[in-house]
Protein backbone atom coordinates (compact mmCIF):
# COMPACT_ATOMS: atom_id res chain seq x y z
CA UNK A 1 0.00 0.00 0.00
CA UNK A 2 1.21 3.58 -0.53
CA UNK A 3 1.31 5.63 2.09
CA UNK A 4 0.33 9.03 3.06
CA UNK A 5 2.33 11.15 0.84
CA UNK A 6 3.21 14.26 3.90
CA UNK A 7 5.19 15.62 0.64
CA UNK A 8 2.50 16.00 -2.00
CA UNK A 9 3.78 19.54 -2.81
CA UNK A 10 6.83 18.80 -4.12
CA UNK A 11 8.76 16.09 -6.48
CA UNK A 12 12.20 15.16 -5.63
CA UNK A 13 13.82 15.95 -2.30
CA UNK A 14 15.21 19.92 -3.01
CA UNK A 15 18.68 21.84 -1.90
CA UNK A 16 19.04 21.63 2.06
CA UNK A 17 18.19 25.48 2.62
CA UNK A 18 20.39 25.36 5.64
CA UNK A 19 17.53 25.70 8.32
CA UNK A 20 16.71 23.60 11.14
CA UNK A 21 13.14 23.64 12.55
CA UNK A 22 11.57 21.69 15.14
CA UNK A 23 8.33 20.07 15.38
CA UNK A 24 6.45 18.94 18.84
CA UNK A 25 3.96 16.46 18.28
CA UNK A 26 3.49 13.67 14.99
CA UNK A 27 -0.19 13.88 14.57
CA UNK A 28 -1.56 14.84 11.26
CA UNK A 29 -0.77 18.65 11.64
CA UNK A 30 2.84 18.24 12.74
CA UNK A 31 3.59 15.62 10.11
CA UNK A 32 1.51 17.90 7.25
CA UNK A 33 3.93 20.49 8.39
CA UNK A 34 6.75 18.44 8.18
CA UNK A 35 5.74 17.26 4.89
CA UNK A 36 5.96 21.76 3.93
CA UNK A 37 8.90 22.12 5.30
CA UNK A 38 11.37 19.51 4.20
CA UNK A 39 9.91 19.92 0.77
CA UNK A 40 11.32 23.31 1.22
CA UNK A 41 14.53 22.32 2.17
CA UNK A 42 14.49 22.57 5.77
CA UNK A 43 15.69 20.17 8.31
CA UNK A 44 13.14 18.87 10.26
CA UNK A 45 13.17 17.45 13.32
CA UNK A 46 10.02 15.51 15.18
CA UNK A 47 9.80 15.19 18.51
CA UNK A 48 6.80 12.87 20.10
CA UNK A 49 6.31 11.00 23.22
CA UNK A 50 4.98 8.13 21.72
CA UNK A 51 7.45 5.30 19.93
CA UNK A 52 5.88 5.66 16.59
CA UNK A 53 4.79 8.53 14.11
CA UNK A 54 1.15 9.21 13.83
CA UNK A 55 -0.46 10.65 16.30
CA UNK A 56 -4.34 10.20 16.74
CA UNK A 57 -4.10 8.10 13.15
CA UNK A 58 -2.02 5.35 14.30
CA UNK A 59 -3.24 5.52 18.55
CA UNK A 60 -6.47 6.53 18.96
CA UNK A 61 -8.80 5.69 15.77
CA UNK A 62 -8.74 2.06 15.47
CA UNK A 63 -7.04 0.20 12.75
CA UNK A 64 -10.18 -1.30 11.01
CA UNK A 65 -10.67 2.26 9.98
CA UNK A 66 -7.20 4.03 8.82
CA UNK A 67 -5.00 0.96 7.67
CA UNK A 68 -1.67 1.65 9.74
CA UNK A 69 0.49 1.40 7.13
CA UNK A 70 -0.73 3.78 5.55
CA UNK A 71 0.47 6.13 7.86
CA UNK A 72 4.08 3.96 8.64
CA UNK A 73 4.60 4.00 4.77
CA UNK A 74 4.07 7.75 4.51
CA UNK A 75 6.27 8.84 7.47
CA UNK A 76 9.43 6.17 6.57
CA UNK A 77 9.11 7.59 3.25
CA UNK A 78 9.27 11.41 4.50
CA UNK A 79 11.99 10.28 6.76
CA UNK A 80 13.99 8.50 3.55
CA UNK A 81 13.76 10.63 0.83
CA UNK A 82 13.18 14.12 2.80
CA UNK A 83 15.49 13.82 5.64
CA UNK A 84 12.99 14.20 8.29
CA UNK A 85 13.98 13.16 11.39
CA UNK A 86 12.23 11.85 14.49
CA UNK A 87 12.80 12.25 18.37
CA UNK A 88 10.09 9.09 19.35
CA UNK A 89 9.46 8.63 23.28
CA UNK A 90 10.80 12.21 24.08
CA UNK A 91 8.32 14.39 25.47
CA UNK A 92 8.95 18.23 25.28
CA UNK A 93 8.06 19.85 28.70
CA UNK A 94 5.31 20.37 30.35
CA UNK A 95 2.17 22.10 31.28
CA UNK A 96 0.77 19.19 32.84
CA UNK A 97 2.98 16.96 34.96
CA UNK A 98 4.67 13.25 33.40
CA UNK A 99 2.38 10.37 33.80
CA UNK A 100 -0.61 12.78 34.14
CA UNK A 101 -1.98 12.05 30.01
CA UNK A 102 -2.36 9.18 28.01
CA UNK A 103 0.74 8.22 26.05
CA UNK A 104 3.58 9.49 28.63
CA UNK A 105 4.26 5.73 29.66
CA UNK A 106 6.56 5.27 26.70
CA UNK A 107 8.23 8.47 27.28
CA UNK A 108 12.25 7.95 27.92
CA UNK A 109 13.43 11.38 27.19
CA UNK A 110 11.97 14.95 28.34
CA UNK A 111 13.47 17.92 26.77
CA UNK A 112 12.70 21.47 27.55
CA UNK A 113 11.14 24.13 25.07
CA UNK A 114 14.42 26.42 26.00
CA UNK A 115 16.32 23.97 24.89
CA UNK A 116 14.54 22.92 21.62
CA UNK A 117 14.52 27.06 20.92
CA UNK A 118 17.99 26.81 21.28
CA UNK A 119 18.98 24.36 18.64
CA UNK A 120 15.95 24.82 15.83
CA UNK A 121 15.49 28.30 14.59
CA UNK A 122 11.76 28.06 14.85
CA UNK A 123 9.38 25.58 16.23
CA UNK A 124 5.93 24.50 15.60
CA UNK A 125 3.69 22.92 18.81
CA UNK A 126 1.75 20.67 17.29
CA UNK A 127 0.61 18.58 20.17
CA UNK A 128 -3.36 17.64 20.10
CA UNK A 129 -5.77 17.77 22.56
CA UNK A 130 -5.46 14.63 24.62
CA UNK A 131 -6.94 15.23 28.04
CA UNK A 132 -10.33 13.89 28.51
CA UNK A 133 -13.49 15.97 29.25
CA UNK A 134 -14.76 14.56 32.01
CA UNK A 135 -18.51 14.57 33.32
CA UNK A 136 -17.94 15.42 36.98
CA UNK A 137 -20.46 13.33 38.84
CA UNK A 138 -20.00 10.84 42.17
CA UNK A 139 -18.08 7.52 40.71
CA UNK A 140 -15.73 9.17 38.31
CA UNK A 141 -13.08 7.61 39.41
CA UNK A 142 -14.25 4.31 40.55
CA UNK A 143 -12.03 1.70 39.16
CA UNK A 144 -13.46 0.42 35.60
CA UNK A 145 -15.02 4.08 34.33
CA UNK A 146 -12.29 5.36 31.98
CA UNK A 147 -12.15 8.18 29.57
CA UNK A 148 -12.63 7.39 25.34
CA UNK A 149 -9.01 7.89 24.96
CA UNK A 150 -7.69 6.05 27.98
CA UNK A 151 -9.60 3.28 26.91
CA UNK A 152 -8.72 3.12 23.14
CA UNK A 153 -5.07 4.39 23.39
CA UNK A 154 -3.85 0.84 24.90
CA UNK A 155 -5.72 -0.96 22.62
CA UNK A 156 -3.09 0.29 19.77
CA UNK A 157 -0.39 0.67 21.92
CA UNK A 158 -0.01 -2.71 23.31
CA UNK A 159 1.90 -3.74 20.43
CA UNK A 160 4.52 -1.41 21.77
CA UNK A 161 5.93 -2.74 24.85
CA UNK A 162 5.99 -0.34 27.52
CA UNK A 163 5.41 -0.33 31.37
CA UNK A 164 1.32 -0.26 32.30
CA UNK A 165 -0.01 -0.46 29.21
CA UNK A 166 -2.44 -2.93 29.08
CA UNK A 167 -5.84 -3.44 26.77
CA UNK A 168 -8.98 -2.86 29.13
CA UNK A 169 -10.78 -6.01 30.18
CA UNK A 170 -13.92 -6.26 29.11
CA UNK A 171 -14.31 -10.04 28.21
CA UNK A 172 -17.53 -11.53 29.36
CA UNK A 173 -18.61 -8.07 30.64
CA UNK A 174 -21.52 -5.42 30.33
CA UNK A 175 -19.98 -2.12 29.07
CA UNK A 176 -21.56 1.35 28.71
CA UNK A 177 -20.01 4.10 26.74
CA UNK A 178 -21.16 7.29 27.31
CA UNK A 179 -21.83 9.93 24.17
CA UNK A 180 -22.30 9.77 20.52
CA UNK A 181 -19.50 11.40 18.76
CA UNK A 182 -17.03 9.24 16.55
CA UNK A 183 -14.87 8.19 19.79
CA UNK A 184 -17.90 6.50 21.39
CA UNK A 185 -18.34 4.52 18.06
CA UNK A 186 -14.76 3.80 18.02
CA UNK A 187 -15.12 2.62 21.70
CA UNK A 188 -18.17 0.58 21.30
CA UNK A 189 -16.59 -1.45 18.31
CA UNK A 190 -13.66 -1.67 20.14
CA UNK A 191 -15.47 -3.09 22.96
CA UNK A 192 -17.78 -5.72 20.84
CA UNK A 193 -14.55 -6.70 19.28
CA UNK A 194 -12.37 -7.42 22.31
CA UNK A 195 -15.24 -9.84 23.55
CA UNK A 196 -17.61 -7.56 25.81
CA UNK A 197 -20.99 -9.65 27.07
CA UNK A 198 -22.93 -6.78 26.15
CA UNK A 199 -22.54 -2.83 24.92
CA UNK A 200 -24.71 0.05 25.50
CA UNK A 201 -24.84 3.56 24.06
CA UNK A 202 -26.19 6.18 26.46
CA UNK A 203 -26.86 9.58 25.15
CA UNK A 204 -28.34 12.66 26.82
CA UNK A 205 -30.04 13.82 23.42
CA UNK A 206 -31.46 12.53 20.79
CA UNK A 207 -30.64 9.67 18.14
CA UNK A 208 -30.97 12.67 15.01
CA UNK A 209 -28.77 15.12 17.27
CA UNK A 210 -26.39 12.82 17.21
CA UNK A 211 -22.95 13.97 16.04
CA UNK A 212 -21.56 10.47 14.79
CA UNK A 213 -25.39 10.35 12.43
CA UNK A 214 -28.06 7.65 12.52
CA UNK A 215 -26.15 5.67 10.24
CA UNK A 216 -23.44 4.85 12.34
CA UNK A 217 -25.85 4.00 15.29
CA UNK A 218 -27.69 2.03 12.53
CA UNK A 219 -24.60 0.17 12.24
CA UNK A 220 -23.47 -0.04 16.10
CA UNK A 221 -27.25 -1.67 16.95
CA UNK A 222 -27.21 -4.06 13.76
CA UNK A 223 -23.51 -5.33 15.43
CA UNK A 224 -25.34 -5.84 18.83
CA UNK A 225 -25.47 -2.45 20.60
CA UNK A 226 -27.78 -1.10 22.32
CA UNK A 227 -28.94 2.55 21.99
CA UNK A 228 -29.95 4.43 24.65
CA UNK A 229 -31.12 7.92 24.03
CA UNK A 230 -32.70 11.32 26.08
CA UNK A 231 -30.58 9.31 28.99
CA UNK A 232 -28.23 11.26 31.34
CA UNK A 233 -26.12 9.80 33.78
CA UNK A 234 -25.99 11.18 37.42
CA UNK A 235 -23.59 8.89 39.50
CA UNK A 236 -21.29 5.52 38.99
CA UNK A 237 -22.35 2.74 41.51
CA UNK A 238 -20.31 0.67 43.24
CA UNK A 239 -17.67 -0.44 46.10
CA UNK A 240 -14.64 -1.15 44.55
CA UNK A 241 -15.23 -0.73 40.82
CA UNK A 242 -18.01 0.46 38.82
CA UNK A 243 -21.08 -1.96 38.97
CA UNK A 244 -23.59 0.11 37.21
CA UNK A 245 -25.00 3.73 36.50
CA UNK A 246 -27.94 5.52 38.02
CA UNK A 247 -29.32 7.59 34.54
CA UNK A 248 -32.18 10.06 34.40
CA UNK A 249 -33.75 9.18 31.14
CA UNK A 250 -36.88 10.69 29.83
CA UNK A 251 -39.50 8.27 28.42
CA UNK A 252 -43.00 8.50 27.07
CA UNK A 253 -45.71 7.58 29.92
CA UNK A 254 -48.97 5.27 29.15
CA UNK A 255 -50.98 8.96 28.72
CA UNK A 256 -48.18 9.81 26.34
CA UNK A 257 -46.50 12.29 28.47
CA UNK A 258 -42.63 13.00 28.43
CA UNK A 259 -41.87 11.80 31.76
CA UNK A 260 -38.26 11.81 33.36
CA UNK A 261 -37.54 8.61 35.39
CA UNK A 262 -34.45 7.37 37.21
CA UNK A 263 -33.19 4.19 36.57
CA UNK A 264 -29.83 2.13 36.85
CA UNK A 265 -28.15 0.29 34.13
CA UNK A 266 -25.85 -1.96 35.18
CA UNK A 267 -22.29 -2.14 33.79
CA UNK A 268 -18.71 -3.68 34.86
CA UNK A 269 -16.87 -1.00 32.37
CA UNK A 270 -17.93 1.96 31.68
CA UNK A 271 -16.76 4.70 28.93
CA UNK A 272 -16.91 8.48 29.65
CA UNK A 273 -16.45 9.68 25.50
CA UNK A 274 -17.23 13.23 25.51
CA UNK A 275 -14.34 14.98 23.96
CA UNK A 276 -10.74 15.82 24.81
CA UNK A 277 -8.97 19.31 25.75
CA UNK A 278 -6.12 20.70 24.62
CA UNK A 279 -3.10 20.44 26.89
CA UNK A 280 -0.39 22.27 25.09
CA UNK A 281 2.99 22.53 26.72
CA UNK A 282 3.08 25.98 28.12
CA UNK A 283 -0.63 27.09 27.32
CA UNK A 284 0.05 30.69 29.29
CA UNK A 285 3.14 31.60 28.30
CA UNK A 286 2.42 31.09 24.62
CA UNK A 287 -1.05 33.24 25.10
CA UNK A 288 -2.79 30.83 23.08
CA UNK A 289 -6.02 32.25 23.43
CA UNK A 290 -5.20 35.42 21.17
CA UNK A 291 -3.89 32.79 18.76
CA UNK A 292 -7.30 31.17 18.67
CA UNK A 293 -8.58 34.77 18.55
CA UNK A 294 -6.73 35.67 15.30
CA UNK A 295 -4.77 38.52 17.57
CA UNK A 296 -1.17 38.09 16.38
CA UNK A 297 1.56 39.26 15.56
CA UNK A 298 2.23 36.82 12.77
CA UNK A 299 -0.33 33.89 11.63
CA UNK A 300 -0.05 31.02 13.68
CA UNK A 301 2.42 32.46 15.76
CA UNK A 302 2.90 32.87 19.48
CA UNK A 303 3.92 34.99 22.24
CA UNK A 304 7.01 33.55 22.24
CA UNK A 305 8.79 34.44 18.91
CA UNK A 306 9.90 32.10 16.26
CA UNK A 307 7.54 29.37 18.50
CA UNK A 308 4.39 28.61 16.37
CA UNK A 309 1.29 26.24 16.77
CA UNK A 310 -1.22 24.52 14.77
CA UNK A 311 -3.91 21.87 14.83
CA UNK A 312 -5.58 20.76 17.62
CA UNK A 313 -3.49 22.27 20.11
CA UNK A 314 -4.44 25.00 18.86
CA UNK A 315 -8.48 24.35 17.72
CA UNK A 316 -9.28 21.71 20.21
CA UNK A 317 -10.52 18.14 19.08
CA UNK A 318 -11.44 18.59 15.60
CA UNK A 319 -10.66 16.41 12.43
CA UNK A 320 -7.75 15.17 10.66
CA UNK A 321 -8.60 17.36 7.61
CA UNK A 322 -8.75 20.28 9.66
CA UNK A 323 -5.33 19.86 11.58
CA UNK A 324 -3.72 18.88 8.22
CA UNK A 325 -4.56 21.98 7.03
CA UNK A 326 -3.76 23.89 9.93
CA UNK A 327 -0.33 22.03 9.94
CA UNK A 328 0.41 23.44 6.42
CA UNK A 329 -0.46 26.60 7.37
CA UNK A 330 1.43 27.41 9.94
CA UNK A 331 4.47 26.07 8.37
CA UNK A 332 4.28 28.23 5.67
CA UNK A 333 3.63 31.13 7.30
CA UNK A 334 6.67 29.89 9.72
CA UNK A 335 9.06 30.19 6.27
CA UNK A 336 7.78 33.34 5.01
CA UNK A 337 8.58 34.38 9.16
CA UNK A 338 12.44 33.35 8.60
CA UNK A 339 12.75 34.10 4.86
CA UNK A 340 11.43 37.88 5.16
CA UNK A 341 13.26 38.14 9.12
CA UNK A 342 16.35 37.03 7.58
CA UNK A 343 16.34 39.90 5.03
CA UNK A 344 15.12 42.38 7.62
CA UNK A 345 11.70 42.76 6.13
CA UNK A 346 9.20 41.23 8.73
CA UNK A 347 7.29 44.28 9.06
CA UNK A 348 6.56 45.09 5.74
CA UNK A 349 4.17 42.28 5.18
CA UNK A 350 2.56 41.51 8.54
CA UNK A 351 -0.57 43.44 7.39
CA UNK A 352 -1.36 40.64 4.64
CA UNK A 353 0.16 37.71 6.14
CA UNK A 354 -1.35 38.56 9.76
CA UNK A 355 -4.43 35.77 10.95
CA UNK A 356 -7.58 37.16 9.11
CA UNK A 357 -9.81 34.70 10.61
CA UNK A 358 -9.47 32.89 13.77
CA UNK A 359 -8.86 28.70 13.27
CA UNK A 360 -11.68 26.82 12.98
CA UNK A 361 -13.14 25.02 15.55
CA UNK A 362 -14.74 22.06 15.97
CA UNK A 363 -15.41 18.93 18.21
CA UNK A 364 -15.89 15.26 17.37
CA UNK A 365 -16.91 14.38 20.88
CA UNK A 366 -20.41 15.09 22.37
CA UNK A 367 -22.69 14.76 25.82
CA UNK B 1 -11.22 3.05 -22.81
CA UNK B 2 -9.69 6.06 -21.58
CA UNK B 3 -5.91 6.41 -20.84
CA UNK B 4 -6.50 8.73 -18.65
CA UNK B 5 -6.05 8.71 -15.25
CA UNK B 6 -9.04 9.46 -13.47
CA UNK B 7 -9.90 9.90 -9.76
CA UNK B 8 -12.53 7.82 -7.72
CA UNK B 9 -13.44 7.42 -3.63
CA UNK B 10 -13.84 4.34 -2.03
CA UNK B 11 -17.08 5.27 0.05
CA UNK B 12 -16.56 1.97 1.94
CA UNK B 13 -13.33 3.05 3.40
CA UNK B 14 -13.91 6.96 3.50
CA UNK B 15 -14.06 7.77 7.07
CA UNK B 16 -14.81 11.14 6.38
CA UNK B 17 -12.34 13.20 7.53
CA UNK B 18 -12.27 16.09 5.49
CA UNK B 19 -8.61 15.76 4.74
CA UNK B 20 -9.21 15.90 1.07
CA UNK B 21 -11.05 19.03 0.78
CA UNK B 22 -8.73 20.55 2.86
CA UNK B 23 -5.69 19.40 1.19
CA UNK B 24 -6.90 21.08 -2.18
CA UNK B 25 -8.00 24.07 -0.30
CA UNK B 26 -4.44 24.57 0.41
CA UNK B 27 -3.17 23.96 -2.98
CA UNK B 28 -5.68 25.57 -4.84
CA UNK B 29 -7.78 28.20 -2.46
CA UNK B 30 -11.23 27.05 -3.72
CA UNK B 31 -11.70 23.43 -2.75
CA UNK B 32 -12.66 21.16 -5.91
CA UNK B 33 -13.91 18.29 -3.60
CA UNK B 34 -16.76 18.74 -0.96
CA UNK B 35 -17.39 17.16 1.66
CA UNK B 36 -21.53 16.68 1.99
CA UNK B 37 -23.26 15.55 5.45
CA UNK B 38 -26.13 12.94 4.59
CA UNK B 39 -29.25 12.91 6.10
CA UNK B 40 -27.74 9.81 8.14
CA UNK B 41 -25.05 11.95 9.24
CA UNK B 42 -22.07 10.42 6.97
CA UNK B 43 -20.27 12.63 5.90
CA UNK B 44 -18.61 12.11 2.40
CA UNK B 45 -16.61 13.79 -0.38
CA UNK B 46 -18.42 14.95 -3.84
CA UNK B 47 -16.01 15.04 -6.43
CA UNK B 48 -15.95 15.23 -10.54
CA UNK B 49 -16.09 11.57 -11.82
CA UNK B 50 -14.44 13.48 -15.29
CA UNK B 51 -17.44 11.71 -17.37
CA UNK B 52 -17.16 10.47 -20.62
CA UNK B 53 -19.96 12.09 -22.34
CA UNK B 54 -20.45 15.14 -18.96
CA UNK B 55 -23.79 16.29 -19.31
CA UNK B 56 -22.19 19.67 -17.80
CA UNK B 57 -20.45 20.15 -21.15
CA UNK B 58 -23.63 20.17 -23.35
CA UNK B 59 -25.92 22.37 -20.34
CA UNK B 60 -23.18 25.68 -20.82
CA UNK B 61 -24.39 28.11 -22.64
CA UNK B 62 -21.05 29.61 -22.50
CA UNK B 63 -19.39 26.45 -23.89
CA UNK B 64 -17.01 27.29 -20.63
CA UNK B 65 -16.83 24.07 -19.78
CA UNK B 66 -14.40 22.20 -22.05
CA UNK B 67 -12.85 18.70 -22.10
CA UNK B 68 -9.16 18.19 -22.98
CA UNK B 69 -7.51 16.00 -25.26
CA UNK B 70 -7.05 13.60 -22.58
CA UNK B 71 -10.75 13.83 -21.40
CA UNK B 72 -10.32 15.91 -18.45
CA UNK B 73 -13.28 18.51 -18.25
CA UNK B 74 -12.41 21.50 -17.48
CA UNK B 75 -13.71 25.07 -16.16
CA UNK B 76 -12.65 27.84 -18.20
CA UNK B 77 -12.80 30.77 -15.37
CA UNK B 78 -12.47 33.11 -18.35
CA UNK B 79 -15.96 32.30 -20.22
CA UNK B 80 -17.82 31.04 -16.92
CA UNK B 81 -20.64 33.77 -16.03
CA UNK B 82 -21.84 32.27 -13.31
CA UNK B 83 -25.34 32.47 -14.81
CA UNK B 84 -28.07 32.36 -13.13
CA UNK B 85 -29.96 29.41 -14.23
CA UNK B 86 -27.04 27.25 -13.01
CA UNK B 87 -27.53 24.19 -15.43
CA UNK B 88 -24.09 23.25 -14.92
CA UNK B 89 -24.75 22.97 -10.95
CA UNK B 90 -28.25 21.09 -12.00
CA UNK B 91 -26.62 18.96 -14.88
CA UNK B 92 -24.24 17.34 -12.63
CA UNK B 93 -25.05 13.87 -11.74
CA UNK B 94 -22.64 13.99 -8.84
CA UNK B 95 -22.97 17.25 -7.57
CA UNK B 96 -19.85 18.19 -8.27
CA UNK B 97 -19.92 21.86 -9.38
CA UNK B 98 -19.30 24.24 -6.71
CA UNK B 99 -20.57 27.48 -6.44
CA UNK B 100 -18.00 29.98 -4.59
CA UNK B 101 -18.36 33.67 -3.40
CA UNK B 102 -14.71 34.30 -5.10
CA UNK B 103 -14.49 36.31 -8.18
CA UNK B 104 -14.79 33.10 -10.13
CA UNK B 105 -18.19 31.90 -9.62
CA UNK B 106 -17.78 28.34 -9.74
CA UNK B 107 -15.28 25.93 -8.88
CA UNK B 108 -14.18 22.36 -10.65
CA UNK B 109 -11.61 19.97 -10.28
CA UNK B 110 -9.60 20.04 -12.91
CA UNK B 111 -7.29 17.06 -11.69
CA UNK B 112 -5.22 19.03 -10.33
CA UNK B 113 -4.00 20.49 -13.36
CA UNK B 114 -1.41 22.66 -12.09
CA UNK B 115 0.27 19.97 -9.83
CA UNK B 116 0.23 17.48 -12.99
CA UNK B 117 1.93 19.58 -15.33
CA UNK B 118 4.82 19.63 -12.38
CA UNK B 119 4.85 15.73 -12.82
CA UNK B 120 2.32 15.66 -9.53
CA UNK B 121 -0.59 13.72 -8.83
CA UNK B 122 -3.93 15.15 -6.97
CA UNK B 123 -3.36 16.51 -4.08
CA UNK B 124 -6.55 14.81 -1.93
CA UNK B 125 -5.47 11.37 -3.39
CA UNK B 126 -1.49 11.49 -1.72
CA UNK B 127 -2.69 12.87 1.24
CA UNK B 128 -5.91 10.61 2.49
CA UNK B 129 -5.36 9.07 5.18
CA UNK B 130 -7.38 5.48 4.36
CA UNK B 131 -6.40 5.27 0.86
CA UNK B 132 -9.75 5.58 0.01
CA UNK B 133 -9.26 7.82 -2.85
CA UNK B 134 -7.79 6.64 -6.02
CA UNK B 135 -6.14 8.12 -8.79
CA UNK B 136 -5.47 5.53 -11.61
CA UNK B 137 -6.90 4.77 -14.97
CA UNK B 138 -10.02 3.84 -15.87
CA UNK B 139 -9.39 -0.01 -16.14
CA UNK B 140 -7.86 -0.14 -12.71
CA UNK B 141 -10.56 2.01 -10.65
CA UNK B 142 -13.70 -0.64 -12.39
CA UNK B 143 -10.73 -3.53 -10.95
CA UNK B 144 -10.63 -1.88 -7.61
CA UNK B 145 -14.52 -1.94 -6.93
CA UNK B 146 -15.80 -4.39 -4.21
CA UNK B 147 -19.43 -5.41 -3.23
CA UNK B 148 -19.22 -3.15 -0.40
CA UNK B 149 -17.80 0.21 -2.43
CA UNK B 150 -20.66 0.12 -5.25
CA UNK B 151 -23.23 -0.57 -2.30
CA UNK B 152 -21.96 2.96 -0.44
CA UNK B 153 -21.38 4.50 -3.91
CA UNK B 154 -25.06 3.95 -4.08
CA UNK B 155 -26.33 5.78 -0.53
CA UNK B 156 -24.14 8.71 -1.59
CA UNK B 157 -25.97 8.29 -4.78
CA UNK B 158 -29.33 8.07 -3.36
CA UNK B 159 -28.51 11.14 -1.51
CA UNK B 160 -27.12 13.10 -3.88
CA UNK B 161 -30.77 12.55 -5.77
CA UNK B 162 -32.96 13.07 -2.78
CA UNK B 163 -31.92 16.62 -2.58
C1 LIG C 1 -11.19 8.14 19.37
C2 LIG C 1 -11.04 9.21 18.36
C3 LIG C 1 -11.63 9.05 17.11
C4 LIG C 1 -11.50 10.01 16.14
N1 LIG C 1 -12.06 9.79 14.92
C5 LIG C 1 -11.88 10.71 13.93
C6 LIG C 1 -12.41 10.48 12.63
O1 LIG C 1 -13.06 9.48 12.36
N2 LIG C 1 -12.19 11.41 11.67
C7 LIG C 1 -11.48 12.54 11.93
O2 LIG C 1 -11.27 13.34 11.03
N3 LIG C 1 -10.97 12.79 13.16
C8 LIG C 1 -11.16 11.91 14.17
N4 LIG C 1 -10.66 12.17 15.41
C9 LIG C 1 -9.94 13.43 15.63
C10 LIG C 1 -8.52 13.43 15.06
O3 LIG C 1 -7.86 12.26 15.45
C11 LIG C 1 -7.76 14.66 15.53
O4 LIG C 1 -8.51 15.82 15.23
C12 LIG C 1 -6.39 14.79 14.87
O5 LIG C 1 -5.62 13.63 15.04
C13 LIG C 1 -5.63 16.00 15.43
O6 LIG C 1 -4.35 16.06 14.88
P1 LIG C 1 -3.14 16.77 15.62
O7 LIG C 1 -1.97 16.59 14.75
O8 LIG C 1 -3.52 18.16 15.96
O9 LIG C 1 -2.97 15.99 17.00
P2 LIG C 1 -2.75 14.44 17.40
O10 LIG C 1 -3.17 13.52 16.33
O11 LIG C 1 -3.38 14.31 18.71
O12 LIG C 1 -1.18 14.32 17.55
C14 LIG C 1 -0.48 14.97 18.57
C15 LIG C 1 0.83 14.27 18.83
O13 LIG C 1 1.59 15.05 19.75
C16 LIG C 1 2.22 14.21 20.70
N5 LIG C 1 2.47 14.99 21.90
C17 LIG C 1 1.55 15.59 22.69
N6 LIG C 1 2.14 16.28 23.68
C18 LIG C 1 3.47 16.12 23.52
C19 LIG C 1 4.61 16.59 24.23
N7 LIG C 1 4.49 17.40 25.28
N8 LIG C 1 5.83 16.21 23.79
C20 LIG C 1 5.96 15.39 22.71
N9 LIG C 1 4.92 14.93 21.99
C21 LIG C 1 3.68 15.29 22.39
C22 LIG C 1 1.24 13.08 20.87
O14 LIG C 1 1.90 11.92 21.32
C23 LIG C 1 0.67 12.90 19.46
O15 LIG C 1 1.40 11.96 18.71
C24 LIG C 1 -10.79 11.21 16.41
C25 LIG C 1 -10.22 11.39 17.67
C26 LIG C 1 -10.34 10.42 18.65
C27 LIG C 1 -9.74 10.65 19.99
Amino acid sequence: MRGMNFNFLCGEPPRPNGRNVGIIGAGPSGLAAAGLLSCQGYQVEVYDKLPKPGGLMLFGIPGHRIPKERIETGTRRMAKRYGVIYHTRTKVCCSAPLHEEEGDHFCADMRGLADLLEKHEAIIICSGSWKSRRLGIPGESLPGVYAGIQFLFPIRAVQYTAPNVKVPDVVGKRVMVIGAGHSAVDVAHSALSLGAAEVCMVYRRSRKEAPCGTYEIQRLEDMGVRWRELTTPMRFLGQDTVEGVEVSEKVVDEQGAMVERTTVIPAEVVVTAIGEIATPPFAKELGLENVRRGEVRWLNMTAIENVFVAGDALSGPSKIGKAVYSGLRAARSLANWLDLKAQNRQHEFTGDLMARSPEPTGSHGAV
Amino acid sequence: MSETKKLSVNYAACIGCETCEYVCRFANETPRIHMARTRSGLMVPLYCHHCEDPHCVKVCKQGAIVVDAQGVVLLNTMLCRGCDSRQCIQACPYAAMFETDKGVMLAKCDLCAARRRAGLEPACAEMCPTGAILYAVPETLKKAETPESLAAVERVLAHIRGK
